[in-house]
């Protein structure tokens, strides 16, 4: 068997294990609810699709980081507890295939739950939204379902990479105990640090209102936003243009991604 | 019996800070025998065979293979096996056998697991447990089998199952090593014994060569060998590294 066969190995573990946690049906209902529940809160789905986004966005920030690492912040730490990854070092399985195989099959699991409750909105936005709203957003001042696609993606791949930063603190935490307390401090981090840490810095000097896009870009949340807002919102709002540039938001979101996961590989086999 | 050697370990050390676990420790497996490793609580027996597995790095001296090439060298079963919870005891050995593209049916009958093979494996007992912890030992047929306290904590019946299997493994010409407590098991089936204390290999010999040194039972040679007060300092000091 090849490397990429048991790395397939590994990643149908991961899917069967998952379809048998009844636990992520309910996690998936509750956040199914509270997505809804905001969007009808503040009105958005009878505005059209631009007008949900807004409702949802600083809720998708926080929420969608907390899913991620409930799905995987004992990603690693559990094995590393049960002995596993001692007993798999004795088999002719490279830790990148390891931990590949466990974060696609997770990735598949958060994919399902952060995307159906959001598709299932754009789906309601679409029998209840206005007239004014279109398929193709021809200029700006448009709504168009494809915005809401474009803020679906983004969450998406904001979604895996909050997973990954989720599974770098689960192998070095390498215990349960320890794992829980790590991605409760990197929840904090990822959704509200980074910002914090920020506007610290911009009272102390450190960042100026020039730098400020850029400071915020580096950080995966800020990322997030920035391009949420340069490709969703100022998209369907005349003369407006981003507060982050784009290209430093994706480097900045590459960066986390792919950082994490070689973090995650090198944790893992360093062990 | 005993063939030519598949496992050595060179004058091999390993401290943990101030803590010295393994102090010059040479020692060879052979093949189609088993090598017991005896030795109060702390003596460096865990330590040892997780060093041999290359699980844990020595601080000083090397461990070489010098088996045949096998796509899994060297097949392990740790001290406590633990399996992922929600899988059947067959879809858990599935999980290992593919990896190295073996037969978990094989697998499941080579230690009598077949009859329970839909059987939930957060549901099986101690025992069953270590016959699936062996199990997934044998996965990819490892020349080398490495087995730490495969017996403890089980009923003596299953303790004497659990020993007839492994003896088993070396008849078919694997070099087996484990570390075990239930000494008049270990004499029995155990080809060659390696006694450690602090850290270090006091003796090695054929259970027969040992008894004979104090003329009663393994545990009366045993513990003439071993000095018990530092024994004692030394379980306190590095637990059951």
């Amino acid at each position: 068997m090849s490397h990429a066969g048991r790395f397939w190995t590994v990643f149908v573990r991961e899917l069967r294990a998952a379809v048998r946690t009844r636990a992520y049906l309910g996690l998936l209902a509750v956040l199914a609810a509270a997505l809804f529940g905001v969007a009808r809160a503040g009105g958005g789905p009878a505005g059209g699709y631009v007008p949900t986004v807004v409702d949802l966005l600083v809720v998708v920030e926080v929420l969608v980081p907390t899913v991620a690492f409930a799905v995987g912040y004992r990603a690693i730490a559990d094995p590393a507890d049960r002995g596993e990854l001692d007993v798999l070092e004795t088999y002719p399985l490279p830790s990148w295939a390891y931990v590949g195989g466990v974060y696609a099959g997770r990735s598949a699991v958060l994919l399902a739950l952060v995307g159906l409750p959001l598709a299932a909105l754009g789906v309601h936005v679409a029998t209840t939204a206005g007239p004014e709203t279109t398929v193709f957003a021809s200029h700006r001042g448009v709504d168009s379902p494809l915005l809401y696609l474009r803020f679906l993606a983004l969450t998406l791949w904001y979604a895996l990479i909050a997973l990954s930063l989720a599974f770098v603190l689960s192998a070095l935490a390498g215990s349960r105990g320890r794992a829980l307390v790590l991605a409760l401090a990197g929840l904090l981090v990822v959704t509200v640090g980074g910002d914090v840490a920020v506007f610290a810095g911009l009272d102390g000097g450190l960042v100026t209102s020039e730098t400020l896009g850029g400071a915020l870009a580096m950080t995966p949340a800020g990322a997030y936003r920035g391009l949420v807002f340069d490709q969703v919102l100022y998209v369907a709002v005349p003369g407006r243009s981003a507060f982050v540039s784009g290209a430093v938001a994706v480097g900045s979101l590459l960066f986390w991604w792919v950082g994490s996961l070689v973090a995650t590989e090198l944790v893992t086999d360093a062990r | 019996m005993t063939g030519e050697t598949y496992l050595s370990a060179n004058e091999v050390g390993k401290t943990y800070g101030d803590v010295t676990a393994l102090s010059d420790v040479s020692l060879d497996v052979p093949a189609d025998a088993v090598t017991g490793l005896i030795g109060p609580n702390g003596s460096g027996k865990t330590t040892l065979l997780r060093v041999l597995l290359g699980l844990e790095r020595p601080t000083g001296g090397t461990v070489e293979y010098h088996g045949p090439d096998a796509v899994r060298r060297l097949g392990y079963l740790p001290q406590r096996p633990t399996f992922r919870p929600g899988f059947s005891v067959r879809e858990t050995i599935g999980f290992y056998a593919d990896l190295v593209d073996d037969d978990p049916d094989r697998l499941l009958e080579r230690v009598g697991l077949a009859d329970v093979a839909d059987r939930p494996v957060d549901g099986l007992s101690g025992g069953m447990t270590r016959l699936l912890g062996i199990a997934q030992a044998l996965a990819g047929d490892p020349p080398v089998v490495v087995l730490d306290e495969p017996a403890s904590g089980l009923d003596p019946a299953m303790s004497e199952l659990i020993f007839d299997v492994v003896a088993s493994i070396a008849d078919e010409g694997r070099a087996v090593a484990l570390s075990s407590h239930e000494l008049s098991l270990v004499e029995r089936t155990a080809d060659r014994l390696a006694v450690l204390e602090s850290g270090a290999v006091v003796t090695v010999d054929t259970p027969e060569a040992l008894r004979e040194r104090t003329g009663g039972p393994l545990h009366e040679t045993f513990t003439s060998l071993l000095d018990r007060d530092d024994a004692v300092v030394t379980a306190a000091e590095v637990g059951d590294a």
